[in-house]
């Protein structure tokens, strides 16, 4: 592992072979493509090949207890993984950016008042509320990314408002509100623009989190539902039959925490070159 | 800092509050009741077990009888393990998953912060670069995937310790703390890495080096201490982490603590067992929280008149 973990020069951010990213992308392409070259869906059962080991005939990675392509499954797992992810990732970068650039704008007692609320709820038992409202509205796909993305926000609040903080007392914000520009003009104008970089390398580093997170509530059966799958549904599924075939447990683990490393060390390269 | 704790404690209540009151409502807004079992009962018992729990009085009257008995300390029965009242159920459950959040954030820090030096004093060596390459792996680490991984390499293959419940000894810890410590453990050595990067490059080491002191004595008395400062701010987070991988390790390992007892009465539409835990838990955070702030202020001085 450590042998492929490109050597960090003094100085250079620029790394040549970007490891990481590329992982990343490969899983992506994968999982997009993947579905159309199999000649197995992900919930299709193959009556004649039940528990069929590794490379054995047609499926590369053999079926799972009931005759499904693990193959076909991880792609579609990954898929909605990555989808939920994304999607929850963007919720939180709307709410966190709305939140923490009126904050930070607006200033003063209103400033104060928002970033106490984002720090009580720092301390919450947040993951306690997201399950609880898993349970009370059935557990549909949108809920799991909106619950997630409300969750996640927080940070991108703290960071957005900083930024927001700091480029208020530039000149050409000064400039720009002296020759009576709109708040929302400079805003979208000036600020946005601004703020982009950082927030999207925040962005970069939410999406972990929120596989994480989409998997810990898959995996206890409170997240995305079958027929559906994901990477916490693949690895709960692997858990519960490791006994006879470990490989149902090490590929979607091995797969989850390679993506997860991975989008780790991209998110904060990204945020150590912003900041 | 004796202001700083009366002043956490007044806004922990108010806190308390309302995620007593926001679990409380949600439970009910969910559709089905405790008492929707396989086979429906018929109207006249259902009706009767409502009656009997309260269930029939109007929302908020029910809210204000939970926060009445709670305020003395009663949470009220458990609607699904009949013969347990929600207290027996915690009084159950709270040790095993005290026990293990606790031994998990010792296990953690120990790793963590020894990780951490050993990173700092060999700053951009590859001694340094493979810990840092470690913890950033270990944070990634999610105890569903660690938790089943350990049972299966530990516990089956090589018949080390037990896969499952709460058997004689102490070997049954072992794998759900290690599960449950090694993302924070991670966390902890990267902040400890920053921490003393930043700190070693200040004035008052290098006034300490001009003095003689030893590389030992200014690494851990006069840098260790400050470098510390994000690391303390960590630990709040870090208990809540604690918690709900808790949930995941209990579940995984089949130990009767808080975590399951959540899981299932949230399944199980059990309000009292919920909201008893959810109110626990969320007791705990605040009070880890502030666990914490005394942490820091003590880590530095600053802190303590804020």
């Amino acid at each position: 592992m450590a042998g492929s973990i490109p050597e960090c020069g003094k100085g250079e951010a620029v790394l040549k072979p970007r490891f990481p990213l590329v992982v990343v992308l490969a899983i992506i392409v994968l999982a997009l493509v993947l579905p159309f070259l199999l000649p197995w869906t992900y919930d299709q059962i193959d009556w004649d090949a039940v528990r069929a080991p590794a490379f054995s005939g047609a499926h590369i990675f053999g079926t799972d207890e009931i005759g499904r392509d693990r193959l076909a499954r991880l792609a579609a797992g990954t898929r909605i993984t990555l989808m939920v992810a994304i999607a929850a990732a963007l919720v939180s970068l709307v709410v966190g950016i709305a939140w923490g650039a009126t904050a930070g704008w607006i200033g003063g007692r209103v400033d104060e008042a928002m970033m106490r609320i984002v720090d009580g709820l720092y301390a919450l038992p947040f993951m306690f509320i997201v399950i609880l409202l898993m349970v009370v509205f059935g557990r549909s796909i949108l809920l799991v990314f909106v619950g997630i993305g409300l969750v996640e926000w927080l940070t991108m609040a703290r960071v957005v408002r900083g930024q927001v903080m700091a480029l208020k007392q530039r000149p050409f914000i000064l400039a720009a509100e002296a020759a009576g520009t709109p708040s929302r003009m400079i805003m979208l104008r000036h600020m946005l623009p601004n703020i982009a970089g950082v927030a999207l390398a925040y962005l970069m580093l939410t999406v972990p989190q929120v596989v994480m997170v989409e998997s810990f509530l898959s995996f206890l059966g409170l997240g995305v539902q079958e027929p559906l799958t994901s990477l916490g549904i693949l690895v709960k599924e692997g858990a519960d039959d490791m006994d006879m075939t470990p490989l149902g447990l090490a590929l979607p683990g091995g797969l989850l925490v390679m993506l997860l490393v991975c989008l780790t060390i991209e998110g904060e390269r990204l945020r150590d070159r912003f900041s | 800092m004796l202001a700083l704790i009366t002043r956490r404690l007044m806004t922990a209540i108010p806190t308390l509050l309302v995620i007593i009151l926001a679990s409380f409502f949600l439970m009910r807004l969910a559709p089905g009741g405790p008492f929707d079992g396989e086979r429906p009962l018929d109207p006249e018992t259902r009706a009767a077990l409502q009656k009997a729990y309260g269930l029939d009085q109007p929302l908020w009257e029910q809210a204000w009888l939970y926060l009445s008995r709670l305020v003395q300390g009663d949470f009220g029965p458990s609607l699904v393990y009949r013969d347990f009242t929600v207290s027996e159920l915690i009084a159950q459950g709270l040790p095993i998953s005290l026990t293990l959040g606790g031994l998990a954030i010792v296990l953690a820090l120990m790793i963590g912060v020894t990780a951490g030096l050993f990173a700092a004093v060999r700053a951009g060596k590859t001694a340094d670069q493979t810990i840092m390459m470690a913890a950033t792996v270990a944070t990634a680490l999610p105890t569903f995937v660690t938790g089943p991984a350990l049972a299966l390499f530990f516990g089956l293959w090589l018949g080390l310790l037990p896969v499952s419940g709460t058997g004689e000894g102490l070997s049954w810890l072992v794998m759900p703390v290690v599960a449950l410590a090694l993302p924070v453990s991670g966390a902890i050595a990267k902040l400890t890495r920053a921490g003393l990067a930043t700190v070693l490059k200040q004035d008052h080491i290098r006034t300490a080096r001009a003095r003689g002191l030893s590389e030992t004595k200014i690494l851990y008395k006069h840098g260790l201490r400050p470098a510390l400062v994000p690391v303390a701010s960590y630990l709040g987070p870090a208990a809540a982490g604690l918690l709900t991988g808790a949930v995941v390790v209990e579940t995984v390992f089949g130990l009767p603590g808080l975590g399951r007892y959540f899981v299932q009465g949230a399944l199980n539409r059990d309000y009292p067992l919920v909201l008893g835990v959810v109110t626990l838990y969320a007791a705990l955070i605040i009070l880890f929280n502030l666990f914490a702030d005394l942490v820091y202020g003590w880590l530095d001085p600053r802190m303590r008149e804020g």
